[in-house]
């Protein structure tokens, strides 16, 4: 079995070392049912083949606006187009990162497109039977989390 | 992959077919497509990614007391809050219709996989759609609520 949390991790802290230029620290997996990030913002994208899933970046919105900010290089001081396209495209080069170490070990899987949903007590959730994990991360704009649903074929 | 606007009245008709042969409910469009949602109350909404050759997503919204009928239709049995089962049924519904677009998408000669499904419920919630995408939300009325289909393809 393949060290997924692992890879989420470590392709998270590839795209914020190399794009974003934001320390941040990551956690334990969070594996409870019941586990979740406090966030008004998740962008999810759907993954298909060997792994089939969705990875989703959950954000408060102070890490978003901080986030996006980082990336374009000048303040962000509300949620808008840049804000969703920066974190749509934060999950894709995380799931990007996922599938080349999953390639490794000749685990082949597709990339859908980042889907951005905006809300307040907004709750996500899986089929049954299929297993879950959220990578905490974390940093000076607030803290932020990357979660995997998956099954593996 | 140019205008897929051709594939919306077989995505009406699949839409139809699941929810006459699988929930036993009698559905219709109710209204012209559009390409923007808004703001979505007190609802549900199961997803699903397309991926391959052309990417994209499918989504169901519906509002809690249709997702809540369409459960007990499933099940046989009366569901009275949004929980696993509701989650589950929903999620479903967007796996069946997204399976039905693969079809109509890999008949074009597309090479289409699907992702899991997953759903997203809240008090309100938006979908920020990238504009980069043709997106298609077409509505309909169900016995117990009117509901959306919404379709995003890369161009």
């Amino acid at each position: 079995m393949p060290p997924i949390e692992r890879y989420i991790t470590d392709a998270t802290l590839e795209v914020f070392s190399t794009m974003i230029f934001i320390d941040i620290n990551p956690g334990e997996p969070l594996k409870g049912q019941d586990d979740g990030i406090d966030s008004n913002l998740t962008s999810m994208i759907g993954l298909a083949g060997d792994l089939q899933g969705v990875l989703a970046v959950h954000c408060p919105e102070k890490a978003a606006l901080g986030i996006t900010g980082a990336m374009l290089g000048m303040e962000v001081t509300e949620i808008d187009d840049d804000v969703r396209d920066a974190i749509g495209e934060i999950a894709n080069m995380v799931a990007g990162g996922l599938k080349v170490a999953l390639a490794e070990n000749d685990i082949a899987i597709e990339l859908a497109i980042p889907t951005t949903v905006l809300g307040k007590a907004v709750r996500t959730s899986g089929q049954a039977g299929v297993s879950r994990f959220i990578v905490p991360f974390a940093s000076p704009v607030g803290d932020f989390g990357i979660e995997l649903k998956y099954v593996l074929h | 992959m140019g205008d897929f606007s051709d594939i919306i009245p077989k995505v009406i008709d699949a839409t139809k077919e699941i929810f006459t042969g699988m929930v036993m409910m009698d559905v219709d469009q109710e209204g012209e497509p559009s390409n923007e949602l808004g703001v979505i109350k007190d609802s549900i909404t199961g997803m699903v990614g397309l991926a391959g050759t052309h990417k994209g997503m499918l989504a169901v919204h519906f509002p809690n007391e249709l997702a809540l009928a369409i459960t007990t239709s499933f099940l046989g049995m009366d569901v009275n809050e949004i929980n696993e089962d509701v989650q589950d049924a929903v999620g479903e519904i967007a796996n069946m219709l997204g399976g039905n677009v693969k079809t109509l998408l890999t008949d074009r000669g597309y090479d289409i996989q699907l992702s899991l499904p997953s759903t997203i419920s809240g008090e309100e919630y938006t979908f920020l759609a990238d504009s980069d995408l043709q997106q298609i939300v077409i509505p309909f009325t169900a016995p117990a609520g009117n509901f959306y289909v919404e379709l995003e393809l890369e161009p």
